[in-house]
């Protein structure tokens, strides 16, 4: 019963550590994907970045009509190349493919990322083609990425075996994708975000992997804290719960399923030509899994994010601290509405604080905290010294509006050192744009979510709970 | 009777819908409630039940082609009396054969007849879906499921823990923690029925779907009052 996700972790390993990466296609023309998957892999990819560097293991071009591209010999066949070749990305017409996939195995390549289309996804031949390849690998034990993806980006290796504009900064969030390009825009924006990604995969047909086994490898993968998952059907429905069940135990997994509506739903099938079910079933399989669902692609991105970096949470109950009464009682609103708890702060909690000399004599006393709009880093330190610290909250919403006497800087770092010293989950709302940036870059230098809105903190905040009430759940 | 058997016999006759008393009695193997009752093949045999299991009882035709019970006027409740259960029935056996005079004629079953009050009705569902397997549907009875959908899901199996959480993850949850002067229902009891109607699914394989549709929840236990089972 139940995956080893240890053996699974060992066999998708060499998609993300390999010692050497072949480009069966390689090419000298620009246009060609044959040419950007090279040239990601020995550059990082084609738009640059601070920090970007290429794969430093073995990168081989492959490809009859040329002798060297880009630099590097270029092989007329796999089987040609003298050194250790653990991965091949398929840059070729599908016909091509099941004859190249026998010479890999006689190369005793063990990972295949096939990006050409026109397989499972185009009809009966193409569904023919797939599933003689799918034999050529599985005899030769190699285990197959695709066919019809974007490929696999790893940037704490700096590899990027994929056709991906680049590679995305490195962090903690890995994102397996059932759409390649969603991985490609996700990447663009993430750039602008300084959001980094342990590891992504555009996994496309899923003739071979399929989301359990990215699953189970991404549970075992040190650099990975948080899974987020797009897709829009499971294939082997009861092997999915079974292991994103163990998965989730281990690392917190976040999904957005597409494919909610009767369009949606006909829409999915057609794009890469896999079956799906009733919404509602998904959700209640979700919940049952121990996933947190994401309602948008924002919200996928943002809460694996917090979750990567945020420590579990231990109940519901949420202090908001805030110097705006505003937006206190609309993050109220949205706490409320996703069943967060906002206890009042008791007698003596009120009265240390009314003692400090560092409270505004009209604070609210109450749950939001409105310590009003002069608040300095000080007050926002003594509220937060109280909250953090106390029994009766298991997290709290920190929100700053912008006002003449605002110190967003000094703001931002009390919130990071109140983060670092009582390690509870502390979700930002600095409400702000040009001038607030310096607090803000702060924060996410320091891995705080910030959110312009406070919807989005209530919400963020809600996933943070229902994960760690599942935690707390499974653990008895 | 065993439940490979009353599957085995049904799929003999070349019928993939059991008749109420065959899916009530596969509930009560895997001890989901269901009304005290039993199948009669003649008059004598109706009052003997009754007796048996005491008034007041319903009797409802049990007939393969015989859909709509109550349209064809086979179904008769509120009978009191051992000379009630007598002229129910005939009068259900000559209203079969004015509808449906082919129709074969299992027998009548006679069924102890419940109170309805502070009972709040709810349905478990379960159908085979081709992804996960099997899936088990709560929801309250009537609009609730039918209009505003206010269904929640889960896959097999699914252990009492699991079911009091699909449970409470209703919309209008409210109404089985106790509205307008009724007490909650017995919540334990409702998350063991959707457990069992969970394991009944996977160890029964040739059962592709069933309803237990309405179940009367109250305080003090549940009970399914009536049952429906379509094999594979």
């Amino acid at each position: 019963m139940g995956e080893n996700l240890q053996d699974l972790y060992r066999e998708l390993d060499v998609f993300f550590h390999p010692r050497g990466v072949a480009v069966l296609g390689a090419s000298r023309k620009e246009k060609k994907v044959g040419h950007t998957v090279l040239k990601g892999l020995i550059s990082g990819g084609e738009v640059p970045r601070p920090g970007l560097q290429g794969f430093r293991g073995g990168i081989y071009p492959v490809n009859p009509k040329e002798k060297e591209i880009l630099g590097l010999t270029c092989y007329p066949s796999i089987t040609d190349i003298p050194d250790p070749v653990d991965i091949a990305i398929f840059c070729i017409p599908n016909t091509a493919v099941s004859a190249a996939m026998r010479q890999c195995v006689e190369k005793g390549v063990r990972g295949a990322i096939i990006l050409t289309a026109g397989f499972g996804e185009a009809g009966p031949e193409g569904k023919q083609l797939q599933e003689e390849f799918v034999a050529i690998a599985r005899e030769g034990g190699i285990r197959v990425i695709g066919p019809n993806c974007l490929g696999c980006l790893y940037p704490p290796n700096d590899l990027n075996a994929s056709f991906g504009i680049t590679l995305p900064y490195p962090g903690q969030v890995a994102l397996f994708s059932q759409s390649g390009a969603l991985v490609d825009c996700i990447i663009d924006w993430s750039l602008s975000q300084q959001y980094g990604f342990s590891a992504m995969v555009s996994y496309g047909n899923k003739a071979d992997l399929d989301v359990p086994d990215f699953l189970a490898w991404a549970s075992q993968d040190e650099c990975t804290r948080a899974i987020s998952l797009y897709i829009e059907g499971v294939g082997d429905g009861r092997r999915f719960i079974e292991t994103a069940s163990q998965v989730s135990r281990l690392k917190p997994i976040v999904v957005l399923k597409a494919g909610r509506s009767v369009k949606g739903t006909k829409a999915v099938s057609s794009h890469t030509g896999s079956l799906s079910g009733s919404y509602a079933v998904y959700a209640g399989v979700f919940r049952q899994a121990g996933i947190i669902t994401a309602d948008n692609l924002t919200e996928l991105l943002s809460i694996s994010q917090a979750l990567a970096f945020q420590p579990l949470m231990k109940g519901r109950r949420v202090a908001i601290v805030t110097n705006g009464g505003a937006c206190g009682v609309m993050c109220t609103d949205y706490c409320q509405e996703v069943g967060l708890d906002l206890p009042d702060p008791p007698p003596e909690m009120i009265d240390r604080l009314d003692s400090s000399g560092l409270i505004h004599p009209a604070w609210s006393r109450n749950n939001p905290f409105d310590i009003v709009g002069d608040a300095g880093p000080e007050r926002y330190r003594a509220v937060l010294e109280e909250v953090m610290s106390s029994d009766l909250y298991d997290g709290v919403i920190v929100i700053q509006t912008l006002q003449a006497v605002t110190d967003n800087l000094g703001d931002a770092k009390i919130v990071v050192e109140m983060s670092k010293t009582y390690r509870k989950p502390v979700i930002a709302a600095f409400m702000g744009g040009v001038i607030s940036r310096e607090g803000i870059d702060y924060l996410s230098e320091h891995h705080i979510p910030n959110f312009f809105d406070v919807k989005a903190a209530a919400y963020t905040m809600k996933a943070l709970a229902d994960y760690g009430q599942y935690r707390a759940r499974v653990s008895d | 009777m065993e439940t490979k058997k009353i599957i085995d016999e049904a799929l003999a006759e070349g019928r993939r819908a059991l008749l109420e008393y065959e899916a009530e009695e596969i509930f009560s193997n895997y001890g989901i409630p269901v009304s005290p009752g039993r199948l009669a093949r003649n008059a004598g045999e109706a009052e003997a039940v009754a007796g048996e299991i005491g008034f007041p009882v319903v009797m409802k035709i049990m007939s393969p082609q015989i859909v709509h019970k109550s349209d064809a006027g086979g179904v008769k409740v509120g009978l009191t009396r051992p000379e009630d259960v007598a002229a129910a029935w005939d009068e259900i056996m000559d209203n079969a054969a004015a509808y449906d005079p082919s129709a074969r004629i299992k027998g009548i079953l006679v069924q102890k007849m419940i109170s309805e009050s502070g009972g709040r009705e709810v349905i478990v569902g379960a159908s085979t879906d081709p992804q996960f397997g099997p899936v088990i549907m709560f929801g309250l009875g009537g609009i609730f499921v039918e209009v505003l959908k206010d269904v929640s899901f889960r896959v097999a199996p699914v252990s009492p823990e699991e079911a009091l959480r699909q449970i409470r993850e209703i919309r209008t949850i409210a109404i089985l923690d106790g509205v307008r002067g009724n007490g909650p229902i017995d919540f334990t009891a409702l998350a063991d029925l959707i457990s069992r109607v969970s394991r009944l699914m996977l160890e029964q394989p040739r059962v592709s779907e069933l309803d237990a549709n309405p179940i009367l929840a109250s305080e003090d236990g549940v009970r399914a009052l009536d049952a429906r089972i379509i094999l594979a």
